[in-house]
């Protein structure tokens, strides 16, 4: 709805300078256009307005930029970007907020620690094969009807919920001096997982059946890329979106680390 | 005898796509599962407020499964297929508990179980949540299943893969589906897919309407492709429109119903064009319209009578806020943790696309295209319970006429169940007709998808073993079909891309310019309120539409990542089932439920109790429609009101068994 | 994969783990042993039990000096040196570096305080690693020729070859001395906000603190930590470079030596450092060819 509503009056224009990339070994360059502000604009639907009308500000015809987006509402994480020199989902990024006068300046790139696919567009792959390294599910029996699930208290409601809303969108690895890009798939079992990994195992590791691994997961970030790569900059739990104690899950991890360290050099695994 | 080397190819990694993925690789089939986004940024992300499922508190205050499957009858206006919909209602406890096992942080009360709210078309708490981010958390838990099947290897993932065309072979009865045509969304490569068997689960078609609460992929494009390879559509003018939402530049940010399950109520200032801040104005100056014309159910009527009253005071009477297309949806009375803690995922979202703190401010909201109940037609086989009669209105606290065991409502593991018109080629989910009717209620769609997946994942599984695939496995056909289906895209994909440069660039043939268009237009004539010559001028402005598309430019040639051709190709299946959804709304003269039609304001069971079922005509382009019975021999269809009372009564009914 | 890294990889967190805990023990223990004893120059002030010396400043000699006697006569002193200090910092360093190559900075993007500890912490390491080799080759292994003024260390002339090797020769400052001594300065501060953020970040990676509030205090408690600490290494580094009179250190030393060993020994000493071209140069190297001349008087203020 509301589709006619915001017709009226396009009186500001923001300049936006996009870092390009036609993909992969591709050279970069910087592409600058210039787009009429709506009300409650935001980057994305500026970046709308650019695919329907691919002109640099030079008049100079070019192609749509392509990006990665999806839900809008900051939920998916697909639209994560680099915005004025900072990660961030562009859906949510307004440009009231962060260009309110007429010409300003809004710069965007793509993530840098993942390969570009093209112009803002990244291949976060690297991410969900984390997940699978550690392991982060919980192993049930099965999808037959066996009951309901162990009883939880809200306060552990509160700590798996919070860490629940991780939506795998990079934030934190782009910002994380330790995590770096590596295009190389086979190199990803010993390159640093990363917070947001960590932080699902921990979330594994809180729920009763998910904690039956729990030992597994462990041995996988006790290794080279695992827990110890963490350097403690902490920059994850502040780039955070949804403000998911990053850092709590990384000295909860380290903690379980510690013990099952122990555990296993005594019993010697 | 089972072929070793068949496979399932199930196109859409929202919930119902996850759902049958774990279902069918339970069973030992492989499963090839094809998503345009990474499967764990499905737009089931966005389902915001619950999953309803009957449980024991509610159970001892009256309660049952059948009450919920008359709700959800009652709720669509009869215009579902009830066997389904009372099966689903049956199994939705146990669906609730299988997600429970998986580790979904579902809210809890102090004793540690689930804790419940209440929701639009109910007076009974009923509703499963997890903070105001349900469907992130539950499909997250299936996304979490998913990758443990990937990981040992029952499961292979096609990310950012386009679902192009189904490939068929056969005529008349023969005719089944064998596989996809799908492009790599990277590197442009189109290639044919063999499978036995292929579920859809690609969800809604919001993107039609420009604006709307959907995610950018919801273009309904995929169901569009198999219509217009023969699969038929059904109910297509049912759109549903959510009342509350945010309006923005790029969609309409969806504020969940649980808002006002949770308390929030809904007004406009008794005096038109106040200016006043809203806290400054006193309680007895503010008009709840909707607690005052819906005593029992109050702000929590359905979504579609929610929406017409909301459109009504600001279309109609001019009573929005300043004069705009706007309403308050205030929680200002609640404690500001609760708040956080029930609806912190909601908050958050107004809080940083409007940047006001609904905590302290009442939320500003208008009506936005939001679900669509019609979608792919499919069949089922209905279940043990046939009553001699069907039953009337269910009152709490009645006994079910039919017990919960499996196979009441529709046979369990029937091959054809949610099967299309096509054998072989399936509709789960949001891209399934059937389930909701002509109105879903709040927190039925999570339900219906997973459902849709675990139920009907077992009727994909039979048909592979036990059907035509069983002798006739796709992987001993002949090349020729796929190659043929393959080629067919290709051509379509390089004529799209020979329109580059071709001219100089006009905005007549730009596919945004399309795009955006059709959906101001399709919001305009078809979605709150419709008339029949509007619908008719709808229809001539889409014909302009899909001639302007013939002569379409793009303004991309890249062979590799290229987004625009993507989108543009979409606008035209978009135009198409456009059309599907203005036709059926003029052909339906009569309101029911979102369909609302001010030149037939009644319902008539005698002419409409009935399903639209759109089929495509590739020689013409033509849409052919006609309507088939609805299963209605378990509950007798009867006037759906809420217990509307006229604006001069007053006094609210408190909600019965609201504690709890 | 070569057998190294099958090594690392087998026991990576073995590694890890020791990295951490030998930057706190034995390395930051020592570390604050070392910066106790040194401020001792000037903390000494406070002795009551100095009674060779007459003033405050060198009562502050006098204590460090006592302390060096005693750290100097522990038994077994160069294998606990090698064992307990060698390895666990050369240990440390290499694995530190090592990894510390593994991250890239992007403090200029993400200015946020811990971004830019984090970066520190790498920084100070490097810094401080180099630091310590300058030191402890000047000053243990007698690399006289990295010092302004050729100064060879003795223990038994701790305070004044400390003024020496860090001012220049006989204690006056030289251009190379204030190089020196501003390296010092550098080094000493690397090294205390290296160890007081390494024992922050320590509990967290051994799952000590795991709470954001816990995180915080701790941190509290380091900052404390690294306050006094560096309040110790700046004090010492002031009380050889400012306060201490070399001259004075000196002649406090040699009584001692003389108190402790005999004055047959404090001879031998004295001609075994003779050559020692910035006592030669000092005016109390030259009063010592004449008489004894008792203790000095006290001054009346």
């Amino acid at each position: 709805m509301g589709n006619g509503a915001n017709s009226g009056g396009r009186t500001r224009n923001v300049v936006f300078r996009i870092k390009r990339c036609d993909g992969p070994g591709k050279p970069s360059r910087w592409e600058a256009f210039r787009v009429p502000v709506e009300p409650n604009a935001n980057v994305i639907s500026c970046l709308n307005w650019i695919a329907a009308h691919p002109v640099t500000m030079d008049g100079r015809p070019t192609t749509p930029v392509v990006w990665d987006s999806n839900c809008l509402e900051e939920v998916c994480g697909a639209c994560t970007m680099v915005i004025n020199g900072r990660v961030r989902q562009s859906c949510s990024c307004l440009i009231d907020e962060y260009a309110p006068n007429d010409g300003d300046t809004i710069t965007l790139e793509p993530m840098s620690k993942f390969p570009v696919v093209r112009d803002l567009w990244v291949d976060r792959q690297r991410l969900f094969e984390g997940l699978k390294k550690v392991k982060a599910w919980a192993p049930i029996d099965g999808t037959y009807s066996l009951g309901d699930g162990p009883r939880e208290s809200p306060a552990q409601q509160h700590v798996r919920y919070a860490l629940s809303t991780c939506m795998s969108c990079g934030c934190c690895l782009e910002a994380c001096p330790q995590y770096l890009k590596e295009e190389d798939a086979s190199k990803w079992d010993t390159a640093f997982v990363g917070a947001a990994i960590i932080s699902q195992a921990r979330l594994f590791n809180e729920h009763p059946t998910g904690a039956i691994l729990k030992d597994d997961r462990l041995d996988a970030l006790l290794g080279v890329g695992g827990i110890n790569d963490c350097g403690n900059a902490q920059n994850c739990v502040r780039v955070c979106p949804k403000d998911i104690p990053l850092t709590e899950s990384i000295a909860a991890i380290g903690r379980a680390a510690t013990i099952h360290g122990f555990k296993r050099f005594f019993r010697g695994a | 005898m089972t072929s070793t080397n068949q496979r399932v190819i199930i196109v859409g990694g929202g919930l119902a796509g996850l759902a049958a993925a774990i279902r069918v690789a339970e069973a030992g089939l492989p499963v090839d599962l094809f998503s345009m986004v990474p499967v764990k940024r499905s737009h089931s992300v966005c389902a915001q407020g619950g999953i309803n499922a009957c449980n024991e508190v509610a159970r001892q205050q009256g309660y049952s499964e059948y009450q919920h499957f008359d709700e959800t009858i009652y709720g669509g206006d009869f215009l579902a297929d009830q066997g389904p919909v009372l099966e689903m209602a049956n199994w939705a406890p146990k669906i609730i508990d299988l997600l429970d096992r998986m580790g979904v942080p579902f809210n809890r009360t102090a004793e540690g179980r689930r804790d419940l709210r209440l929701f639009g078309g109910s007076l009974f708490k009923r509703t499963h949540f997890s903070g105001a981010t349900t469907g992130q958390q539950l499909l997250y838990a299936l996304d979490e299943q998913v990758r443990r099947f990937e990981a040992e290897g029952k499961v292979s993932k096609y990310e950012f893969w386009e679902f192009l065309r189904p490939i068929l072979v056969g005529q008349g009865d023969q005719r089944r589906c064998v596989g996809i045509v799908a492009q790599d969304m990277r590197t442009m490569q189109i290639r044919p897919f063999r499978a036995d068997a292929v579920v859809m689960a690609t969800g809604g078609c919001g993107l039609i309407f420009g604006k709307s609460t959907n995610s950018v992929i919801c273009t309904g494009g995929a169901a569009s492709r198999c219509y217009q390879a023969g699969a038929w559509y059904g109910n297509a003018e049912m759109i549903q429109v959510h009342p509350t939402a945010i309006p923005g530049a790029d969609k309409c940010r969806l504020m969940s119903e649980s808002a006002r399950g949770e308390g929030g109520r809904v007004w406009v200032p008794r005096k038109k064009g106040d200016t006043r801040r809203p806290k400054d104005i006193p309680e007895n100056e503010r008009w709840y319209f909707l607690e005052e014309r819906y005593p029992a159910y109050g702000n929590l009527v359905p979504r579609d009578i929610a929406t017409r009253e909301i459109f009504d005071v600001c279309v109609n009477e001019g009573m929005g806020i300043d004069g705009q297309n706007m309403v308050y949806l205030d929680l200002t009375h609640k404690d500001p943790d609760y708040l956080t803690e029930k609806l912190g995922g909601i908050m958050e979202i107004y809080e940083k696309f409007v940047g006001v703190d609904p905590r302290y401010e009442p939320m500003k909201i208008f009506p936005s295209v939001h679900y669509s109940m019609g979608g792919l037609w499919t069949t089922f086989t209905p279940g043990a319970y046939q009553p001699a009669e069907p039953a009337g209105k269910h009152e709490p606290g009645m006994i079910p006429p039919v017990g919960t065991e499996v196979g009441q409502g529709m046979a369990y593991g029937a091959p054809n169940n949610m099967m299309t018109n096509i054998a072989g080629l399936y509709a789960f989910g949001e891209v399934n007709f059937a389930y909701h009717g002509a109105t879903r209620l709040g927190a039925n769609a999570l339900l219906s998808c997973i459902f849709d997946g675990l139920f009907n994942g077992v009727s994909v599984v039979n048909y592979v073993r036990e059907g035509v695939p069983s002798t006739q496995p796709a992987e001993s056909l002949e090349a020729a079909c796929f190659d043929e289906a393959s080629s067919a895209e290709q051509a379509k994909y390089d004529g799209l891309l020979a329109t580059v440069g071709t001219n100089e660039r006009d905005e007549k043939f730009n596919p945004y310019v399309i795009a955006r268009e059709m959906g101001e237009e399709m919001t305009a004539a078809s979605t709150v309120v419709k008339t029949g010559p509007r619908l008719e001028q709808c229809l001539a402005k889409l014909a302009e539409l899909r001639e302007r598309y013939a002569r379409v430019q793009l303004s991309d040639s890249a062979g590799w990542t290229n987004q625009s051709l993507s989108f543009a190709r979409a606008v035209g299946d978009m135009l198409i089932l456009a059309e599907v959804i203005a036709k059926a709304g003029l052909l339906r003269e009569e309101s029911r439920g979102s369909h609302k039609r001010l030149d037939f304001p009644d319902r008539d069971d005698e002419r409409f109790g009935k399903a639209s079922v759109a089929e495509f005509d590739p020689a013409t382009g033509e849409h052919r429609i006609f309507w088939r019975d609805v299963q209605t021999n378990l509950v007798k269809p009867r006037p759906r009101t809420y217990g509307k009372v006229e604006s001069d009564q007053k006094g609210k009914q408190e909600p019965v068994g609201s504690a709890g | 994969m070569t057998d190294g890294q099958g090594f690392l990889q087998r026991h990576y967190h073995l590694l890890r783990r020791l990295h951490s805990l030998a930057g706190v023990v034995p390395i930051g223990a020592f570390m604050i042993i070392h910066l106790t004893t040194n401020s001792s120059v000037v903390w000494g002030a406070l002795n009551g039990r100095a009674h060779i010396a007459e003033s405050a400043a060198g009562r502050g000699i006098e204590t460090f000096q006592h302390e060096v006697h005693f750290i100097n006569n522990l038994p077994l002193l160069l294998l606990t040196e090698i064992g307990v200090l060698w390895l666990p910092i050369a240990f440390h360093a290499i694995l530190g570096v090592a990894f510390a190559l593994t991250g890239s900075n992007n403090v200029s993007r993400y200015g946020y305080q811990g971004n830019k500890r984090y970066a520190l912490q790498r920084l100070t390491g490097y810094i401080g690693f180099l630091f310590i080799v300058y030191h402890v080759a000047t000053l243990r292994w007698g690399w006289s020729f990295l010092t302004p003024a050729g100064t060879t260390w003795s223990h038994y002339y701790a305070a004044s070859t400390l003024a020496a090797a860090l001012k220049g020769a006989a204690g006056q400052w030289s251009v190379a001395g204030v190089i020196v001594s501003i390296g010092y300065f550098i080094g000493v501060s690397a090294l205390v906000f290296h160890f007081a953020n390494g024992l922050w970040t320590a509990a967290i990676t051994w799952g000590l603190t795991i709470s954001q509030a816990a995180q915080r205090r701790w941190g509290y408690v380091c900052s404390c930590v690294g306050a006094v600490l560096m309040l110790a290494g700046w004090s010492a580094l002031a009380g050889f470079l400012f306060v201490a009179d070399y001259d004075e250190a000196v002649q406090i030393e040699e009584r001692m030596v003389e108190q402790m060993y005999g004055h047959e020994y404090l001879l031998e000493l004295k001609e075994k450092f003779a050559d020692r071209p910035e006592i030669g140069r000092s005016a109390v190297r030259q009063a010592a060819t004449r008489p004894y001349p008792g203790p000095a008087p006290l001054i009346e203020e």
